[in-house]
């Protein structure tokens, strides 16, 4: 069939566009690189600012899209221009002629161990943001269950708003994630004292503010205002967080029983190599470029080809969806001009 | 041989003997003003240094291998050393051997200066004269020697690259004219000799050429212009010396003497200093050299431009290069004359004035001093601070070799000085080695190991920590592996070791590590390595050079080390460690982690 | 009010950015361009190991500069040990090492 769409990535901005383009009588093919659909998303637990299961979402989109052509373990190996539609060879073997390409690759979350100063993979009690995710998912990680939680803390802004992390860009969700999964271990642990270490509180989506707002009243969730700079370790494991109180002017050393990293979205690494097999445009920071940041962010510059979610850069998770239902419906009257 | 002029002289000799009488003149009075220039005690323990009979035989060692021989330049690039000795060794033998023919024919002219020079012009061929046919064969041989390397230098100034050299500078409009002077000087001597060799006999060289001349060329009336042309040739080069490059001659004869009594940079400009930036001969192997000169726009900021900014006292240019510098000293590794280009550079940065003078003597040494008698004290330093999987790293491997340890800076310490130092803030720097010497005496430890080489330098160089032993990690874990105290596994990786600057150049560790790595796994080495390894990038040295003009000289030194495909880069520098795991594409880790990980208790 | 030999009778203590004289600090953006970027993070002064002797933190220096608290800046200033461990953490990849040597040269003390 000539007018194929090939949905590379299989997050929710896929599956959205995807159950979209269902809807309009299309038939997507969605090639996802890993063994199952969702993405970052599927390995999350509850999503802000009502704490929705992030199940629930992910489990409607995979039913929504059950008619879609699905390849799972399956990557771009090869792509070209044709005069008006693009061939795409896959890493199982099968090629297909495309009309249309939508990119929803997303992101990569941050590698922490990189921020050497702050002991991921070093110390014991060091542990990011995913991995307490799947903490709450499964209850089971040494960090938490073999210890007595006094005390946690979060850094915000790991590997986001950082030159010497290389990613310059703020990750938008990590603000409100860490409100969330400290109102989440406070109410695991309601004795324990939970930090928030932040450069800037970032709350500016719906409904963000009261979050942040019952964080500080409902479980007096601990804001301070300096980035950490170093951490060390207790002889009894436990770690030494050391920051500066910019707001009092003066230095904090807290003593803690575990750690949290805030990873940032960084661009995937796939970007750079699909960018590079139809000479696509990404921006300084790695995310593909869009043809306008303001009226066209689901366009490229070539015809045929279409973004959508965290692939353009760091998205929350309604914007994803929204930019997956408009690059569907931007697709479909695509197809139906040519 | 007889004489032909009963006077011994012709006017053609007057443009040689002006310029002679202005260079030995010009020479004195510099050579007088450097010593004069030096500090008391320095100047003593020189002049001591030129009759002690040891360094008096080095002195002549050194002079005759470095400036006539140019060995340093040989084991670089054998052409570039053919080149280069031939142009010196050959004049200096012609030199001598006209010496020979003046005192062996016409002893009663010895006097006269350029009777040697010009000797050919001004003496007749007898039919006894077969006897100095050995010595006709060598002043055409030695001509030819440096004629020979006259055509190399002429190559090299269109392709460097076959000698070895990537970029070389830019002359200034004097080098030139003393560079063009010193090509014709010995053009001109064949075709002067050729044109006389009928009269004054000659070799195999002069004879054959008077021999094509006479064929078409019979009037003696063209000998004299081309003596005249010969003596102009050297006039003007000994006139433009001083202010060309060429001064390099002079000077390192006086620089090799001075470093040879163990001289160092006192001032930035006088004694020492000034004998090192006459002595830079711009021959520009610096550039390739210099981690910076990756960007192009760093190029100007090398050493050889330095000393050409220091001779023209610009004062601007002299800052901006001085602070650009990473300080990782490479190009002193290689300079073939022993210019210190680090250290000339901190001498620089030493003579600015500050309106604020940081002052220590407010902190107490007392807390921070903690009892480690009979023990190791381990001083982690700022930069491990940051990277504490070093620390951690250390720390087990001290536990497991059973070593008794005590954290110096756990709480906090007071820098080294080390960065201070670089910044020619002697008087800072002295007062974080004072107050760190005090805690360090008062713990009562027996050895201080240090994970950073940033510091070790400046406690092997400035402390005075009499009796205690000072070591870095690397050291350590040899002697502690020698000592059958660390049993080192063996695993399948591949690893590269990176010398960082101030371990390697700086302080002449090489062979520790590499010991320490060979037990570990496989060891490959970098492109360039040990003396000539380059900079991470990530150097304290440099003040002004911003975070993201570094990247390309990261990128660079990542290349340099992954050549022979490692899966793992091992560096002994917190700072290597940082600045390259921030753009490496496989593993970075120090020494520690390395035997940590294949180490049990 | 009374501004009486240099000094006002009763201090006020709001920063009047309208009498401020930013002519030096200029002068250090000229030498530096980093002045400005600062976003006061607090890493330097977290990390800064005169800051455990002093209270020094590079941060409050800039931000008291800005401010036209020049006299505040300088006696912090005079605490630094310039190990450039401020350079390492800074975010924003501040020189931070050239900045404070540049305010060395052009501020004073008194």
């Amino acid at each position: 069939m000539k007018d194929n769409i090939v949905i590379v990535g299989g997050g929710i901005a896929g599956m959205e566009a995807a159950r979209q383009l269902l809807r309009m009588g299309l038939n997507p093919i969605i090639v996802e690189k890993s063994d199952h659909l969702g993405g970052h998303v599927a390995r999350w637990h509850r999503l802000f600012p009502d704490m929705t299961p992030a199940s629930e979402l992910v489990g409607g989109l995979i039913e929504a899209t059950g008619q879609a052509n699905i390849f799972l373990n399956t990557e771009i190996s090869f792509m070209n221009r044709l005069k008006d539609s693009y061939n795409i060879m896959l890493s199982n073997g099968v090629s297909v002629i495309a009309k249309v390409v939508l990119i929803t690759t997303g992101f990569s979350v941050f590698d922490a161990s990189k921020k050497e100063e702050y002991g991921y993979g070093v110390y014991d009690q060091v542990m990011t943001n995913s991995d307490l995710e799947q903490w709450f998912n499964n209850g089971n990680d040494s960090r938490i269950d073999g210890t007595e939680i006094n005390a946690v803390g979060f850094v915000h802004c790991v590997g986001s708003r950082d030159e010497k992390a290389r990613n310059s860009q703020c990750s938008k969700v990590c603000c409100i994630t860490a409100v969330k999964q400290a109102i989440e271990m406070k109410q695991k642990f309601p004795d324990a004292a939970v930090y928030c270490f932040y450069m800037d509180l970032r709350m500016f989506g719906k409904k963000y503010e009261d979050f942040y707002i019952s964080a500080q009243r409902d479980y007096g969730i601990r804001f301070i205002r300096g980035r950490v700079s170093e951490v060390s370790e207790n002889i009894d494991g436990r770690v030494i967080v050391k920051a500066e109180d910019t707001l009092a002017g003066k230095p904090v050393k807290v003593t803690l029983d575990l750690l949290v990293l805030m990873s940032g979205m960084v661009c995937n690494r796939d970007c750079s190599s699909i960018a590079g097999m139809i000479s696509l445009q990404t921006d300084s920071d790695g995310f593909f470029k869009s043809r306008d940041n303001i009226s066209d962010i689901i366009c490229s510059s070539r015809e045929g080809i279409y973004y959508a979610g965290a692939c353009t850069g760091p998205k929350t998770v309604p914007e994803t969806l929204a930019e997956a239902r408009s690059a569907a419906l931007e697709i479909f009257s695509y197809i139906n001009r040519a | 041989m007889r004489e032909r002029f009963l006077t011994g002289y012709n006017d053609f000799v007057l443009p040689f003997m002006i310029g002679m009488v202005f260079i030995l003149s010009y020479c004195i009075i510099a050579l007088i003003r450097i010593i004069a220039q030096l500090p008391k005690e320095d100047r003593r323990r020189f002049f001591v240094s030129l009759v002690t009979p040891k360094t008096l035989v080095k002195n002549i060692k050194d002079i005759f291998c470095d400036c006539l021989l140019h060995v340093k330049i040989w084991k670089r690039n054998k052409l570039l050393g053919y080149m280069h000795s031939s142009i010196a060794f050959g004049w200096f033998m012609l030199i001598i051997v006209g010496h020979i023919e003046v005192l062996l024919y016409t002893p009663h002219r010895a006097k006269l200066f350029y009777y040697p020079i010009f000797f050919r012009y001004f003496v007749a061929e007898t039919e006894s004269t077969m006897k100095g046919a050995v010595l006709f064969f060598l002043m055409d041989f030695f001509l030819l020697v440096v004629l020979s390397g006259i055509v190399l230098a002429i190559v090299k100034r269109i392709r460097s690259r076959m000698f070895g050299m990537r970029r070389t500078t830019n002359p200034s409009f004097l080098d030139l004219v003393g560079l063009y002077s010193l090509w014709s000087i010995f053009p001109l001597r064949l075709l002067a000799e050729g044109f006389t060799a009928d009269i004054s006999g000659g070799s195999f060289l002069t004879k054959s050429l008077n021999y094509v001349f006479t064929s078409f060329l019979s009037d003696h009336a063209n000998m004299l212009p081309s003596w005249w042309a010969y003596s102009c040739a050297l006039g003007i080069f000994f006139c433009v010396l001083p202010f060309t490059r060429y001064m390099h001659i002079p000077s390192e004869i006086l620089l090799i003497p001075l470093r040879n009594a163990g001289i160092r940079i006192r001032h930035a400009r006088k004694g020492l200093a000034k004998a090192e930036v006459y002595s830079c001969p711009s021959c520009g192997l610096c550039i390739d050299a210099c981690p910076m000169g990756v960007q192009k726009a760093n190029i100007k900021d090398t050493t050889v431009y330095l000393n050409r900014q220091i001779r023209r006292n610009n004062e601007t240019r002299i800052e901006e290069i001085s602070d650009k510098c990473l300080l990782c000293g490479k190009c002193t590794a290689i300079c073939p004359v022993g210019v210190e280009g680090d250290k000339l550079r901190i001498a620089q940065r030493s003579i600015r004035k500050y309106g604020i003078n940081p002052d220590y003597s407010s902190i107490s040494t007392g807390p921070l001093t903690r009892d480690s008698r009979g023990k190791v004290l381990y001083y982690s330093g700022c930069m491990t601070a940051l990277t504490p999987s070093i620390r951690k790293a250390m720390e087990s491997v001290l536990k497991k070799a059973g070593v008794e340890y005590e954290l110096m800076d756990k709480d906090g310490g007071i820098c080294c000085g080390r960065p201070m130092w670089m910044a020619g803030r002697f008087d800072q720097a002295k007062q974080m080695v004072e107050k760190n010497t005090e805690i360090i005496k008062g713990s009562g430890a027996g050895t201080l190991l240090l994970t950073c080489p940033i510091c070790y330098k400046i406690f092997k160089e400035r402390y005075r920590l009499d009796g205690i032993r000072v070591v870095h990690h690397t050291e350590f874990i040899d002697s502690l592996i020698s000592e059958g105290r660390l049993k080192v596994r063996r695993d399948t990786n591949k690893y590269v070791y990176h010398d960082p600057c101030e371990l390697g150049r700086g302080s002449g560790i090489y062979e520790q590590p590499r010991n320490v790595l060979l037990r570990a796994g496989t060891l490959v080495e970098a492109a360039k390595n040990r003396k000539e390894s380059i900079c991470c990038g990530g150097s304290v040295g440099s003040l002004t050079l911003g975070f993201d003009k570094r990247k390309a000289l990261t990128e660079n030194s990542l290349n340099n080390l992954t050549v022979a495909s490692p899966d793992i880069i091992v560096t002994a520098c917190p700072l290597c460690l940082n600045t390259f795991s921030r753009y490496a594409d496989r593993k970075v880790e120090d020494i520690a982690e390395t035997i940590d990980r294949n180490t049990s208790n | 009010m009374g501004n009486i030999f240099g000094f006002s009778i009763s201090p006020s203590s709001t920063v009047n950015l309208d009498n401020v004289d930013f002519t030096l600090f200029d002068r250090l953006h000229e030498l530096e361009p980093d002045a400005w970027k600062c976003m006061s993070c607090g890493s330097c002064g977290a990390t800064c190991p005169a800051g455990n002797f002093s209270g020094m933190s590079l941060r409050k220096v800039l931000h008291n500069l800005q401010r036209g608290k020049e006299k505040e800046a300088v006696k912090m200033l005079q605490n630094c040990m310039l190990c450039g461990k401020c350079s390492i953490v800074c975010p924003r990849g501040i020189n931070t090492r050239h900045l404070i040597l540049s305010i060395c040269k052009l501020y004073k003390e008194d």
